[in-house]
């Protein structure tokens, strides 16, 4: 498996089976993939207004499952995109330059819906 | 830093732990595992709804069942810090070697053959940090 080390100290967004998008910093993971987020925030998509981020702090997420998220996609988030990956936890680190161009208050999107067995 | 290094040290911490089912449980730490199964005490519970709650003196929690838990981020720098003077206590100490017996390694069957405080068997000193 390949390893998070990679994305420890980078803003990464995490992907929840639940459908929820936390924006935070890796500061550590094991094996298992459990992954632990500082200063992160939960980004809440609606097609009838911006993004609401809310601040979350110290988040301890099980690992459950998880796959990769490429970088460029996140910029672009839709759920038409995010859709086709919505399938299991997902993890991928942000371009902070391109994260800074965005205007998440101009954003609209449909939130993910969680997954189902 | 490990997530579960991070969980020892939230032990009498508040914290908030949703399960995989939306309930949410408000206490603080007990005890923990390597499972991330833990106790909590003075306990909130909330149904997924978000719409009723329940009080609870302890409860206990199976790690399998954790969807996420939320903890108290000063706890971060401390727990860096003090994996910071455990490493330079063990190079001046020990040398080389250091945060031994730490990673996740570990078999859960460890400690299954006879009672507990037995001579150890398999050299290495696994579990010193317990």
């Amino acid at each position: 498996m390949a390893s998070l080390q990679g994305y420890v100290d980078h803003r990464v967004l995490l992907i929840l089976q639940d459908g929820r998008a936390i924006v935070g910093v890796m500061a550590g993971y094991d094996q298992k993939s459990n992954v632990v987020l500082s200063d992160s925030k939960e980004r809440v998509y609606s097609t009838d207004e911006g993004v609401e981020e809310i601040p979350l702090g110290l988040y301890l997420v099980k690992g459950d499952q998880m796959c990769v998220l490429p970088t460029v996609l996140i910029s672009h988030l839709t759920s038409d995109i995010m859709s086709g990956y919505a399938t299991s936890v997902l993890i991928g680190e942000l371009d902070e330059d391109l994260e800074k161009s965005v205007d998440l208050s101009v954003i609209r999107a449909e939130p993910l819906p969680a997954i189902r067995y | 830093m490990l997530p579960l290094s991070l969980l020892n040290a939230a032990q009498n911490k508040p914290m908030l732990v949703e399960l995989k089912n939306g309930e949410t449980f408000n206490g603080h730490l007990v005890n923990c595992d390597n499972f991330m199964n833990i106790t909590l005490r003075e306990v909130y519970q909330t149904n997924a709804e978000g719409d009723r709650f329940w009080q609870l003196k302890e409860c206990y929690i199976r790690g399998s069942t954790i969807k996420y838990l939320r903890v108290p981020e000063p706890l971060l720098d401390a727990v860096k810090d003090e994996q910071t003077r455990a490493r330079e206590a063990g190079r001046s100490a020990r040398g080389a070697h250091v945060s031994g017996g730490r990673g996740g390694r570990g078999a859960p069957a460890r400690g299954r053959g006879g009672p507990r405080g037995a001579p150890m068997r398999g050299g290495r000193g696994r579990g010193r940090g317990m």
